[in-house]
């Protein structure tokens, strides 16, 4: 007997959700196959990439990436620097000193921040609060209308917080709403609902379902990002055919394998080539395992994914 | 697997201000009980029509134009012994969201809605009954086989036929029930999908007990295999208790408000 391929496409599909606005806009998600199965069905969308700045600008950055911006003098000459290199589809500004733990600064000086980086580039815009629930409701709710009519992504809502971010977001900024949940397939679909029932639209939701550096748990972020696409392919579940959204640089740069210098540990080898290594595998896993926008931090890396994705897609 | 599919039993001509509304063709009536029935979370919705011998195209017709139009083309059964009508109602038919299910046929007098099924390539509900109630699960596997192959002699796919075991009344044949799960697990065990009419069971209880009862027979038939029924979805007990089994059988991902979803 002659073999038949059949093909494994899905009569399901995830939500299509534009970042952006203008020329510059992206789409992601819209595929009705398992991830990067393009032999099943064409993907409507390729993975995209983003570039993470913060609004520390350049004083907490690892060597390799400083010398990238080079005689960069403000925020605003960050981010045009970021949005100019090979590959990068959208900006995402990281709120990092807004926790009250850390730098604690103010709402309003983080936000005039915002303001320089989204006026500089015509990117589409990720605005990323501090990790603090408390804070990030009022940080991303003022960024929720300092990018008002830029449909920029707010990464994130919370299980704490889902409320008011919801509601300046999704609401009254018809923004892209990040729905944030860690490693938890259960949560990650409750907020889903959540959210919806603030009256978001659904095709306005993004997830951040987690995730961690390769080697660091790593299995559990596979795990929850296959059984998610499962769910909302073959069991078509609405509440989970939202896009994944994953901050790969803020976990992957933290990591020994990527802040060791080369000076303590001769044997592992030029520390640029780790860091690299380190954010490059755990964003190819996350986009093999679901994900169909990674958030990256170094220009090498970028373009290495992005020429990965176009072969792959 | 998927989701337990029920089909909500509410549009039936038993009802008499249904009877009333299908005869004098008063979209109200039809539209609200309709309505009540999605919003708690009905899939199908059964059109049961009766005999309807005079004017039954035009009555189907009317009926599934109105409720898809109305309700985002909302998958029906068509349900009635004119097998004219039920065709003139796949005519207007709009199958975005699901294939229109025939209801029904069986072993006896109505087989032939296997091929009626068939040539409009639609879902049918095989009932595996023959002249009066089958005896046992022997005599109803020789009608499930009967049917099966009648449908796949037409082209159907196994999965468009959804076997129906018949549901006893326990007031009466108490000692039958467990051959009626029984039964539902042989189809399960060859991979068929299943309906019926649940609340058969409960027929004739006092009203406060119907809903437990069908709430218990749900859960132990969807262990056994069940894989839809032709239900009243307005019984909260009863859509409650689906939901969970559709938790516990993996059918859909848990979250802490699956109860609303």
């Amino acid at each position: 007997m002659p073999f038949t391929a059949k093909s494994g496409k899905f009569n399901a599909s995830i939500n299509t959700v534009e970042i952006g606005s203008g020329d510059k806009a992206v789409k992601i998600g819209g595929e009705n196959v398992l991830p990067l199965y393009s032999f099943d069905a064409p993907i409507e969308n390729a993975p995209k990439v983003g570039i993470e700045i913060t609004d520390f600008g350049m004083d907490n950055e690892p060597d390799c990436v400083k010398k990238y911006y080079e005689g960069c003098e403000s925020i605003a000459d960050i981010a045009k620097k970021a949005a100019s290199f090979e590959g990068v589809d959208f900006l995402c500004f990281r709120m990092e000193g807004g926790d009250p733990n850390g730098a604690n600064k103010s709402t309003e000086e983080l936000i005039g921040a915002l303001k320089e980086v989204a006026a500089a580039v015509d990117l589409p815009i990720v605005a990323a609060g501090c990790k603090n629930a408390e804070k990030d409701a009022e940080l991303l709710s003022k960024a929720a209308e300092a990018l008002d009519g830029r449909n920029a992504m707010l990464l994130a809502a919370k299980e704490e917080n889902y409320k008011t971010v919801g509601a300046a977001a999704g609401l009254a900024y018809k923004q892209i709403v990040g729905a944030e949940s860690a490693v938890d397939i259960n949560l990650a679909k409750q907020l889903n609902v959540l959210i919806g029932q603030l009256g978001v639209n659904s095709k306005s939701i993004v997830m951040n379902v987690g995730t961690a550096a390769a080697g660091y748990g790593f299995e559990y972020v596979v795990s929850t990002m296959d059984r998610i696409k499962a769910a909302a392919l073959s069991q078509n579940d609405a509440n989970l055919q939202m896009p994944i959204v994953t901050p790969v640089a803020s976990e992957t740069w933290s990591v020994k394998e990527a802040m060791a210098s080369e000076a303590d540990v001769p044997e592992w080898g030029d520390q640029e080539a780790r860091g690299i290594d380190m954010e490059v595998e755990t964003a190819m896993a996350v986009i093999a395992s679901g994900s169909n926008a990674v958030i990256l931090k170094h220009p090498t890396s970028i373009a290495t994914i992005t020429n990965l994705v176009k072969e792959l897609v | 697997m998927a989701k337990f599919v029920t089909i909500g039993e509410r549009l039936s001509t038993t009802a008499p201000a249904v009877n009333r509304a299908f005869t004098s063709r008063d979209p109200e009536p039809i539209l609200k009980r309709a309505k009540e029935q999605l919003d708690a979370g009905a899939v199908y919705l059964d059109v049961n029509i009766g005999p309807a011998e005079s004017d039954g195209e035009d009555l189907m017709k009317w009926a599934v134009q109105l409720l898809q139009s109305e309700f985002d083309n909302v998958p029906l059964a068509l349900d009635t012994s004119n097998t004219k009508a039920i065709e003139a109602g796949i005519s207007v038919y709009n199958r975005s969201k699901g294939k229109p299910i025939v209801n029904s046929a069986d072993a006896a007098g109505r087989i032939e809605n296997i091929d009626l099924a068939a040539a409009n390539d639609a879902i049918v509900i095989a009932l595996c009954n023959g002249e009066g109630i089958a005896k046992d699960n022997d005599e109803r596997m020789g009608y499930c086989q009967l049917l099966l192959e009648r449908g796949l002699e037409h082209g159907m796919e196994a999965e468009d036929l959804w076997f129906d075991p018949l549901f006893l009344v326990v007031k009466g044949m108490q000692d039958k029930q467990m051959d009626i799960l029984e039964c539902i697990k042989m189809f399960s065990d060859m991979g068929l999908n299943s309906t019926g009419g649940l609340s058969n069971n409960s027929n004739g209880m006092p009203k406060h007990i119907r809903p437990i009862m069908d709430s218990a027979m749900v859960a132990m038939a969807m262990m056994q295999g069940l894989t839809s029924a032709i239900v009243n979805p307005c019984d909260l007990r009863l859509m409650e208790t689906i939901k969970s089994c559709d938790v516990f059988k993996n059918n859909t991902l848990y979250a802490d408000s699956y109860l609303e979803i």
